[in-house]
């Protein structure tokens, strides 16, 4: 990092001076392109050529990142590529002015590289925080040169040009903001509310997102579509569950039931060991890690925490299943025979009652002609014994 | 005792009036049993060996007749389970729980030759097309008294249980495309042609030469609906039993034709009418009879006499 | 008073008795609800209302009160023609008592069919002959049942009704003779033979209704014979529903029971039933289906049933003197009865199926609608019985209640016989 008065020049020039093959460079902007297939202007509908023209042009972006509560996960995952050439070209295609775990400063020289890097580009920088903010005890649990995190971010913030929070930690609070929540961990947006700040959840989340709104952001000055937790749209719109590749086991019952059983082996649906799948927005089912692919959670047995939500995470256990919003249509055949009818209880107990009603009622007639014979041949006796008495008279 | 004439002439008329009529009618009655034949049936062949289940038949069948959706399995999603007053096509799977093999199953009405159905239909609201063969519905006859749900042997009509006017559904093959020249929906999307359209004839024996061609693939080398009940429009081959996709042993006699003797007694309404004279004849004896004992109990008894 | 020997020998109406009893008014509110049912039943569609489902179309409202009930109701049939044809004398007084069952029976049978059709407003086309499928059996019932229950039927049960007008409207007493009188005993044969005739042919076609039915009708009772069987039943439970009515109604409101017609009638009815069921084995075993009767599924214990529920109280009621007692004929007869109608129901419900898995049996408001509209059938009966001279009695209790009328209808112009007037014969033999 070298002290520069001088306006940055473009990327492309950058990289000429430093001899970075232009083939490499297209290779990082396919990657980005993959990474936001749409819903960035710089990507959309564009040949990898175009988009490396576009980011050449760009003014190298001056990043400005702290670190706070933080595991540098998130740091590690924008240079955790699958060749280490990539990751200098991260390096190169940006002007990383302040880092903490990447810059070769220490002790009072750093803290003169953080102030003299936000006076220079005042106004313009992009601000990347990495790590949730202790809030309690006017934030004493996590200091930066003696002064407390709440007032460095408050400080920096206030001269950035844009501030993205990477990671859960700065989004949400990430792991330091678990129950009980000790230090009173927050992420940056309930601090800084009087800048739009962009947040981008995951533990940690794909290193390309954050690029590819560094970049919008450095060529067009513009910053992508937002949902209502400031994320951007074209890397959180979804839900894992409908762009996961498992899916067709999900819809068809095939699940993994236990680590290692046959289901697992096969590639079954994780939804039954506790896949937080159905209710994570991120893009990782199709974005995987470290340019590998299948390389992220599921894609290697295990289900997914949903890292980047804040009611998921590190809150619910991991393995209780999530709710399924939007219910799969039945996909089945009806057998040639479908059953049909169904039986009443009501008209049953109807038929009962009118049955039995009948058949009381046959059994009290022919009570009452027993005994009406029993009356006639007491009749017959004694018309017999007074035969004699008075003739027969037909009627009376 | 000396004969009249007239009755000498009334005992001959008793007795060879009704030899004289049974020997006309009979025959006659006879003849009438069977039933006329379609000019120029048409019909399809359904060929289960060939039929991927892909359904693009149920939904075609829906758009095309502007069925409302059948949510009947549980209130959300298309998933009709059989056919009724929504679905007048549907695809069904046979899967038996041992190795034999599965198969789907196309069902809709047969358009038989000398349907059941309208051999019930009281007011001919069922009928049978005399060129085409096609047996449609006609909602101002029907009076909905369901006959043709008993008579059908593969349970084809349906009736729209919950409405207060309620409809005779089942398949028409599409009697409105046909008339534009198309061919009817089902037949129109199926993406392996396993259902196709055309003549009977021309069906039958297009059938007949898939079973040429590849003996012991289709059950019992036949095609069903050749013959049975009297020969139906709809074809169908299997792999698997006939009985087993929901295609009864129905014999090869038409259903109709157990109305036989009914038709043979009722023609002209002579044999009624026969026994109607006789027993008038037979009763104006006995009321004289009666009116005799009926004077002789009111002057027995002196009260009215009862009828 | 129960007398030991009692011939019947005329109608007389129910007399001295209250019109409107508990009981009555309990039949009329059975019949207003399923009046009323009948009504929703209209507005709602037979779905919500009926068990029935495409595979068990028919429940029965068609089945029990149109074809069975109406077999029951064949008295006036039947034992007409034992007493008119074949001129049995003594059992002309049980005539009224008959075609009044009949009358009730058919018209509520009637009534259960309207509530059933889905579509009635199309009916109007009964009196269009080019609409008629002429072989469809239910056709053939429609037009057959309506026409013996309005025409035939109907007339058949003005006797009584003049008879009582006679009496009780004395201006109309010269029309009557003059006019009416003649007109009837002109046209009384051919009423009769009509009487006669039509329901041979309905009663035939209901059972040709299930001809159509196909192998869907278990083998032991599909053959086609069936029109001939179901008459030929219709024949018998005429019998058994006359006995029963007889019986009840003599049990109920303290009449006089002649046990020597009500064993004529048992004698017919049993060596009907017996002869029936001879013909029906003969059927079965020229069909070569005797096997299914020992089958020892549910159809075989069935049919077991009605044989057994058929055989044994008519063999009982040909057995030395059983006949001439009234418990005995009384329970012989409701078996006999039940009998019979379980065999004209069996082939259209019990014994008719399609496919595994379909099951029907009718809903509360289907069975409660059926059991109204017999509940109205015998609140008519009984109503009439009190006001028309119906049931039979002998001649004496003709006598009581003329004295009974005198006393309570002065206004009516009833000759009253004295017993010393004519020349009494011994009625008691």
């Amino acid at each position: 990092m070298t002290r520069s008065r001088k306006p940055k020049t473009t990327v492309a020039a950058h990289l000429k001076r430093c001899g970075v093959p232009r083939r490499d460079f297209l290779q990082f902007c396919t990657q980005l392109m993959v990474a936001a297939p749409w819903g960035l202007a710089i990507t959309e509908k564009a040949t990898a050529a175009e988009v490396a023209r576009e980011i050449g042009q760009a003014r190298r972006p001056s990043v400005i990142w702290l670190h706070f509560q933080d595991c540098t996960g998130c740091s590690e995952t924008l240079l955790r590529t699958s060749k280490p050439d990539l990751a200098d070209l991260i390096l190169h295609v940006i002007s990383l002015d302040y880092h903490e775990t990447l810059m070769a400063a220490c002790g009072h020289q750093a803290e003169a590289v953080l102030s003299q890097a936000v006076k220079d580009n005042a106004g313009k920088f992009v601000l990347v925080v990495e790590g949730s903010i202790p809030t309690k005890d006017q934030g004493i649990y996590m200091k930066l040169a003696g002064k407390p995190a709440l007032n460095v971010l408050k400080d920096v913030a206030a001269q950035a040009g844009a501030i993205i929070a990477i990671g859960s930690c700065a989004s949400w609070g990430g792991i330091p903001s678990a129950d009980p929540n000790p230090t009173g961990a927050v992420g940056v947006d309930d601090i800084i509310k009087n800048k739009p700040v962009i947040n981008l959840p995951g533990c940690p989340p794909n290193p390309y997102t954050l690029l590819g709104v560094v970049f919008q952001f450095a060529r067009k000055g513009t910053l992508p579509e937002l949902d209502e937790l400031h994320r951007p749209k074209f890397a959180y719109d979804r839900v894992i569950h409908d762009h996961c590749p498992r899916r067709g086991h999900f819809d068809a019952g095939r699940f993994a039931l236990q680590y290692g059983d046959e289901g697992h082996r096969h590639g079954w649906c994780l939804y039954k060991l506790g896949c937080k799948g159905p209710d994570t927005h991120a893009g990782c089912s199709t974005r995987h890690f470290n340019e590998i692919p299948d390389v992220w959670p599921i894609g290697i047995g295990a289900p997914c925490i949903g890292c980047t939500e804040k009611h998921l995470a590190f809150r619910v256990p991991l393995f209780d299943h999530v709710p399924i919003h939007d219910a799969t249509p039945p996909d089945t055949y009806p057998p040639v025979h479908v059953s049909t009818g169904s039986i009443s209880s009501a008209g049953v107990g109807m038929v009962g009652i009118i049955g039995g009603a009948l058949g009381g009622a046959a059994w009290v007639a022919a009570r009452r002609f027993r005994s009406s014979e029993e009356e006639v041949a007491i009749i017959e006796a004694n018309h017999r014994n007074s035969q004699k008495d008075t003739p027969d008279v037909g009627g009376r | 005792m000396e004969v009249t004439r007239r009755e000498a002439l009334r005992s001959v008329v008793s007795k060879c009036v009704p030899v004289a009529t049974a020997a006309l009618v009979l025959p006659e009655a006879r003849a009438a049993e069977t039933t006329s034949q379609p000019k120029a049936p048409v019909g399809m062949l359904y060929d289960a060996t060939l039929c991927i289940g892909c359904k693009a038949c149920v939904v075609a069948c829906a758009e095309a007749n502007d069925l409302p959706r059948d949510v009947s399995l549980d209130g959300l999603h298309q998933a009709p389970e059989d056919l009724n007053a929504f679905t007048k096509n549907i695809i069904k799977l046979y899967k038996p729980h041992d190795q034999s093999p599965d198969s789907f199953v196309k069902q809709q009405c047969m358009h038989c030759i000398d349907p059941a159905c309208v051999a019930a239909c009281p007011f001919k609201a069922l009928w049978k097309d005399d060129e085409n063969g096609i047996v449609a519905w006609e909602p101002s006859r029907c009076i909905g008294c369901r006959y043709c749900e008993i008579a059908c042997a593969y349970h084809v009509p349906k009736f729209e249980w919950d409405m207060i006017n309620p409809k005779i559904v089942k398949c028409e093959l599409c009697r409105p495309r046909l008339a534009k020249g198309y061919e009817p929906a089902c037949t129109s999307v199926c993406p392996t042609h396993a259902v196709i359209f055309g003549p009977r004839e021309d069906l039958l024996s297009q059938a007949k030469e898939r079973i040429e061609q590849s003996p012991n693939k289709y059950f019992e080398n036949r095609v069903y609906g050749e013959h049975e009940a009297g020969g139906t429009q709809v074809l169908y081959l299997s792999h698997v039993p006939f009985e087993d996709i929901g295609l009864p042993d129905v014999g090869a006699a038409p259903i109709p034709a157990r109305l036989n003797w009914q038709k043979r007694i009722y023609k002209f309404l002579a044999l009624p009418l026969l026994m109607y004279a006789m027993l008038a004849s037979i009763m104006k004896k006995n009321w004289i009879d009666h009116r005799r004992e009926m004077r002789e109990e009111e002057e027995r008894t002196g009260l009215r006499p009862q009828l | 008073m129960k007398h030991v020997i009692v011939r019947w020998q005329r109608g007389v109406p129910v007399y001295a008795l209250p019109k409107i009893t508990p009981f009555f008014v309990f039949l009329c509110g059975m019949g207003a609800l399923s009046i009323a049912l009948s009504a929703y039943r209209e507005w709602a569609g037979l779905g919500p209302t009926t068990g029935m489902n495409d595979i068990y179309a028919w429940g029965i409202w068609k089945t029990f009160n149109t074809m069975v009930l109406t077999g029951l109701g064949s008295g006036g049939f039947s034992i007409g023609i034992a007493a008119w044809i074949f001129s049995r004398r003594d059992l002309h007084c049980v005539m009224r008592t008959a075609v009044l069952t009949s009358l009730v029976a058919y018209f509520s049978g009637l009534v259960a069919l309207g509530v059933d059709v889905g579509r009635p407003w199309n009916f109007y086309q009964v009196l269009m002959p080019w609409r008629w499928n002429p072989h469809s059996p239910l056709l053939e019932v429609a037009l057959c049942m309506p026409l013996y229950a309005c025409v035939p039927l109907f007339l058949e049960n003005t006797p009584p009704l003049i008879e009582r007008w006679y009496y009780t409207w004395p201006r109309f007493r010269p029309f009557m003779m003059k006019h009416l009188v003649p007109i009837i005993r002109t046209t009384y044969p051919y009423v009769i033979a009509l009487a006669y005739a039509l329901p041979m042919m309905h009663q035939s076609s209901l059972g040709a209704l299930m001809l159509l039915g196909g192998s869907r009708v278990h083998v032991l009772w599909q053959t086609p014979f069936l029109p001939l069987l179901y008459v030929w039943a219709a024949g018998f439970l005429g019998y058994a529903g006359v006995i029963g009515v007889l019986m009840v109604a003599c049990i109920s409101w303290k009449r006089p029971i002649d046990m020597c017609i009500l064993g004529v009638l048992g004698r017919i009815m049993s060596w009907l039933v017996l002869s029936w069921n001879a013909f029906r084995f003969l059927d079965i075993l020229a069909r070569g289906q005797i096997g299914a009767a020992f089958a020892l599924d549910r159809f075989s214990l069935l049919f077991w049933l009605e044989t057994l529920l058929l055989i044994g109280p008519s063999v009982y009621l040909l057995w030395g003197d059983n006949r001439r007692i009234p418990s005995r004929l009384f329970q012989a007869a409701v078996l006999i009865a039940v009998g019979g109608m379980l065999y004209r129901f069996d082939p259209t419900t019990l014994a008719f199926t399609s496919r595994p898995g379909a099951v029907y049996f009718p809903s509360a408001i289907e069975v409660l609608i059926a059991s109204g509209y017999v509940c109205l059938a015998m609140a008519a009966f009984v109503l009439i019985a009190k006001y028309l001279p119906i049931l039979p009695a002998p001649t004496s209790a003709w006598y009581d209640m003329e004295h009974y009328a005198r006393v309570v209808h002065p206004d009516w112009k009833m000759e009253i016989h004295d017993l010393s007037h004519h020349n009494r014969p011994n009625l008691a033999n």
